[in-house]
């Protein structure tokens, strides 16, 4: 298929696109993305939606944003109907996952991806990546979690403060922390924009710690 | 989504709330969002230029310059649905002003070509940065030159409607450009100019200009030979308006080039020079051409257009954005020299007074904290005649004296004090000793009514004749009060008699019916309860300064309560003299009345939480002020 060629490309001209770890980490370009999905059994469950937005150096996007629902394959667990508010017939009418899948791709571009314990959200991905091109994702990756608890160790007035808190480290524990407005309705697209202030926020504190190019960044930051 | 919050912001931020859905969606989709921690620098005056138009979506930032000696002048802070970045966007060159952020701030960044585009196509627009910015800026030039002094011009639409051909002066003084150096110096140093155009002689079309500067630079300085041609030493990049331009168009030109002066051509030819101070005085409202225009008046007739005028600045000063106590000190400044020119006139028809007298002013005016016109509240102080005959003299002067002021403010329109606080009335029309008499007894015994007078006079300003009998009527008053608890016991008292309308569950308690159901008086249980507590704090502590904002930071170090709070409270009186500014000025602008009543459902979220945020402020100061001066508690702390 023509389509899927010129996918294939793309996914492989990330590794010749992507720019040069030594950038300084303002410098670099961004895709901040959150998914939802049925359930956390990668075996068994699949994604629901995608939302993603661009972020230039610590600049975000407004504009440039992403966000999908997605055809599922597999049942749509009751749970998750509640959380999410989405409906079975809502989606059936939305395009299948290869679709938005080699979107997102595009959407992407040689951009680093992060996401709030993105290993998840990239499981899932990376997973249909495979199962419509046969390939592995080549962008870098970096988790804000990961980031956010590498701070916490490492920098002394930060562990004062806030050693005390809990220990509960989901998105909306770090956006209540670093004082990231959350509103009420959550989609993938609201809770990747929360995702992408939290990082902002993470990337004012990291020069601060000596962190300045996307090598350090990645160092700390790998999910 | 994310959009679509932008755009909702967008609605309520000046202005781009008057662009139509299609261009507001179309700015939005290309916003991106920036957070500065605070204390960062987003802008460094002489810096790069900014690309962008900063919006800030949530905190503060401090807009200012360095001077060349090193001094900071602060030309603005600038707090949420407020942008910068505007000048040196337009100018392209260089950031013009350091701008901080002075708390953790999310801004929403416009790209500069949207920004461009805007200013082209959308006269509102172009209009309102205009006022908001590129007057002040202009202004700082005045204000460097006025020694820091603060000083508004006015922009108004006449910079929209007035072409340059209207306003420029036509006796150019050119030389031809093949004159030397030599001639072209003398005719600059016969025409004491600091700079001169030359023009090719056959059809007037200027082709340089040659300042003070060059001759110092490129010949004095390098020894060059003064019948070289002047052309050698000219500089050839003229900039230019056409006489057919609006004055906002070079206006603008000055402000991308950095210049002050202007050639004006008319179809290739030289048609006259127009300099940013010919923009200022074409408005004609500028404070600094009022203050002229009371200056040279020679009767209280001719004063009565120029005391008109004083509204269009209050209503210029608002629309520009001016901070509420900028606009009071204004105010107050154009005020004072307009009872102070009255006062001289009024002499002038009398003939000298008898003894040295001193006008005083109180109430608002006697604070410095006057905006919309106001009521007469004014007093004579006059030197203790030494002899009976001196006494019936001075009596008799001051009291013709004061009625001539008092017909005089009216004419100008300010209405007569229904309690006839005013000189006019012999009551008040008085000797130093007498005035002396008058706040021992008020003090000694308090009843009702001597708190009341205490209330309105202990707010006394020398307006205008010899300053040292109000000061030493200070100081008596600062002596007499000391250990005076059961009168500042009393002061107290009425000032607790309005207390912040909030309720138990910290929700806005409102008026309950009549006309003004729902609303709540931002002036007596607001504004009045600052300027109470700093009242009532500066006469126990001897502070004589008689400004709201005076006291309070004069008191900083002095008052317990201050040393807490002062910082706070100065920010909370200058939020809500702003809102019942904005209020008024709102009411006048709708031929209303202007009153004091504020509903705060007409407010913003943002408003009506800072709004909520000041009362609890004031609750405190009003807790700790009825614990504090219970009566045998003063002077405890």
């Amino acid at each position: 298929m023509r389509a899927l060629e010129v996918c294939r490309e793309k996914v492989t001209s990330v590794l010749s696109g992507r720019s040069s770890i030594d950038i300084p980490i303002d410098k670099a370009a961004y895709v901040v993305l959150d998914t939802e999905l049925t359930g956390l059994d990668i075996k068994k469950d699949s994604i629901i939606s995608i939302g993603a937005v661009k972020m230039h150096g610590r600049s975000i996007d407004l504009g440039s944003s992403f966000y999908r629902l997605v055809n599922p394959s597999a049942e749509l667990r009751h749970e998750s109907i509640v959380i999410h508010g989405i409906t079975p017939s809502e989606l059936a009418e939305k395009p299948p996952i290869g679709e938005v899948i080699s979107e997102l791709i595009d959407f992407c571009g040689g951009d680093v991806i992060v996401g709030h314990f993105a290993a998840i959200d990239l499981g899932f991905i990376g997973r249909e990546v495979r199962a419509l091109l046969n390939m592995r994702l080549q962008n870098r990756v970096l988790d804000t979690q990961r980031i956010h608890e590498w701070i916490k160790m490492n920098n002394g007035s930060f562990s004062r403060h806030y050693a005390v808190r809990s220990e509960d480290q989901s998105l909306f524990a770090l956006a209540r922390e670093y004082h990231v407005p959350v509103s009420e309705g959550h989609n993938a697209l609201s809770d990747a924009f929360i995702t992408a202030q939290v990082f902002q926020r993470l990337l004012s504190i990291l020069p601060g710690l000596g962190l300045f190019t996307l090598k350090d960044l990645l160092r700390i930051g790998k999910p | 989504m994310i959009i679509e919050d932008v755009i909702g912001f967008l609605k309520k931020a000046q202005p781009f709330q008057s662009l139509d859905e299609i261009t507001l969606r179309n700015l939005a989709t290309n916003v991106s969002m920036e957070l500065h921690p605070r204390g960062s620098l987003i802008l460094q005056q002489d810096g790069p230029p900014s690309d962008y138009l900063r919006i800030i979506k949530k905190g503060s930032v401090k807009v200012f310059m360095k001077t060349g000696d090193g001094d900071e002048i602060i030309i603005d802070y600038r707090g949420e649905g407020e942008s910068f970045g505007m000048l040196s966007l337009v100018g392209g060159d260089k950031s013009r002003a350091n701008v901080i952020a002075t708390e953790d701030t999310i801004c929403y960044l416009l790209k500069k070509d949207f920004i461009i585009k805007l200013l082209d196509t959308n006269a509102a627009f172009t209009e309102f940065f205009l006022k908001s910015y590129f007057n002040k800026f202009i202004d700082k030039t005045y204000v460097e030159m006025r020694n820091k002094s603060v000083l508004f011009s006015g922009g108004d639409k006449v910079l929209f409607t007035t072409m340059l051909s209207e306003l420029i002066s036509r006796d150019v003084v050119t030389a031809p450009q093949d004159a030397t150096i030599k001639e072209v110096a003398e005719v600059m140093s016969r025409s004491s100019i600091s700079s001169l155009v030359l023009v090719d002689p056959e059809g007037n079309v200027p082709v340089g200009i040659v300042t003070d500067r060059d001759l110092r630079d490129k010949v004095v300085a390098k020894a060059r030979n003064v019948n070289d041609p002047i052309s050698t030493i000219m500089s050839v990049s003229l900039i230019k308006a056409d006489a057919h331009d609006y004055c906002f168009e070079a206006l603008l030109k000055m402000i991308r080039y950095n210049i002050h002066h202007l050639l004006v051509v008319d179809r290739g030819k030289l048609a006259g020079v127009v300099t940013n101070h010919d923009l200022m005085m074409l408005q004609g409202i500028s404070p600094l051409s009022i203050s002229r225009e009371i200056e040279i008046q020679k009767s209280i007739e001719g004063l009565i257009p120029a005391s008109k005028k004083i509204n269009k600045i209050i209503d210029l000063l608002v629309k520009e954005g001016a901070k509420a106590s900028n606009v009071t000190r204004v105010i107050t400044e154009i005020n004072d020299r307009l009872v102070r020119r009255m006062l001289e006139i009024t002499e002038m028809k009398l003939g000298p007074p008898p003894v040295p007298y001193c006008w005083i002013a109180f109430g608002s005016e006697g604070r410095s904290e006057q905006t919309f016109r106001t009521d007469q509240d004014n007093a004579i102080i006059y030197d203790d005649p030494k002899t009976d005959e001196e006494r019936e003299k001075a009596k008799s002067y001051f009291l013709n004296f004061a009625l001539d002021m008092k017909d005089a403010l009216i004419k100008c329109g300010f209405p007569p004090c229904p309690a006839n606080y005013m000189a006019s009335n012999p009551r008040w029309c008085q000797p130093l000793s007498v005035w002396k008499d008058y706040f021992a007894k008020w003090i000694e015994h308090p009843t009702p009514e001597a708190v009341l007078f205490s209330l309105i006079f202990f707010d006394f300003r020398p307006i205008s004749g010899n300053a040292i009998l109000a000061h030493k009527l200070r100081s008596y008053l600062g002596h007499i009060l000391k250990g005076q608890n059961i009168f500042l016991a009393s002061m107290a008292g009425a000032l607790l008699k309005n207390r912040p309308p909030l309720g138990f569950f910290g929700t806005f308690v409102l008026q309950k019916k009549g006309e003004h159901k729902d609303e709540l008086n931002i002036k007596e249980n607001g504004i009045g309860i600052i300027v109470g507590a700093a009242r009532l704090f500066a006469l126990e502590k001897g502070v004589a300064s008689t400004s709201t904002l005076e006291r309070l930071r004069d008191l900083k170090d002095k008052h317990p309560v201050l040393t807490e709070l002062g910082e706070e409270l100065e920010q909370v009186f200058e939020f809500l003299m702003s809102l019942r500014l904005h209020h008024q000025f709102d009411q006048i602008s709708r031929g209303i009345e202007p009153d004091n009543y504020i509903n705060p459902d007409d407010l913003g979220a943002l408003e009506r939480n800072t709004l909520k945020e000041s009362f609890k402020l004031l609750s405190r100061i009003y807790d700790s002020i009825s614990e504090e001066y219970k009566p045998g508690m003063v002077g405890q702390l």
